[in-house]
């Protein structure tokens, strides 16, 4: 049996990978563009909040839609294990 | 440290991840996390050994998500993962080559991370308990598991 498994990469790719790896740094000492708009992110927050909080209290039969690929990500990014969906799954049976 | 060890941790997350887009994700993402947590390393274990447990915890992570996302669409991960080596264009090797590795990745995450670190990387023992933090004994045995079920899937296709 092989003791390598033959894998290449792009021309030039590991003197790239060198620069961008240690260019991090910097870039995370800079603030994000997130950061630079957090104060006009926060208004838009508390807008989109008030038009939110408008639209239950005008709208309270309504749901907001996800589609499948929104929840799957969703679950996919929090902590969640397969064994825990089986688990669900079994309950919901 | 990047120029030391950035060459030998992408070919460590590649044989774990298979992809050279997701190696390439995984190890960025192990930078930005090394680069913070730099100020707190106290040097209890070596650079490489600190390095090896970052970006075997985000290759470890990657496939649990992975495997999480197959699930939900009711896929099969076995299946998702030969395409990922039947589609891989920076995959050079021949027939047999390509059985080990969808053998390799047909493995659980954390026994195919102890065989890559082992087999590949011919890594001591007691190093890979110190990046995984598992014991000596517990690895041996996961190890050999690994390395049957292997043999086992590259004869069979033969």
């Amino acid at each position: 049996m092989s003791k390598k498994i033959e894998y290449k990469v792009p021309d030039g790719y590991f003197e790239n990978l060198k620069t961008r790896l240690s260019a991090i740094p910097a870039q995370e000492k800079q603030p994000s563009r997130i950061q630079k708009f957090t104060p006009y992110l926060a208004l838009a927050a508390c807008f989109a909040v008030a038009v939110l909080v408008g639209n239950l209290v005008l709208n309270r039969t309504a749901t907001p839609a996800a589609s499948d690929e929104e929840i799957i990500e969703y679950l996919v990014n929090s902590d969640i294990t397969l064994a825990q969906i089986v688990d669900c799954l079994i309950v919901n049976e | 440290m990047v120029e030391q060890y950035s060459e030998q941790l992408y070919w460590h997350v590649r044989g774990l991840v298979s992809s050279h887009e997701d190696a390439d994700d995984i190890l960025q993402e192990t930078f930005v996390k090394v680069w913070k947590a730099l100020p707190g390393f106290r040097g209890d274990a070596s650079v490489q050994t600190w390095l090896w447990r970052i970006a075997t915890n985000e290759a470890l992570s990657f496939l649990r998500k992975q495997k999480v996302r197959a699930a939900l669409r009711f896929e099969s991960l076995d299946a998702e993962a030969e395409r990922v080596i039947d589609d891989d264009p920076w995959f050079d090797g021949d027939d047999a080559q390509r059985r080990l590795a969808k053998a390799v990745a047909s493995l659980p995450a954390k026994q195919r991370a102890v065989f890559c670190m082992r087999y590949f990387e011919e890594m001591p023992y007691e190093q890979i308990s110190s990046v995984t933090g598992t014991s000596v004994g517990a690895l041996k045995a996961s190890y050999h598991q690994a390395a049957e079920k292997i043999k086992v899937s590259v004869e069979e296709e033969d």
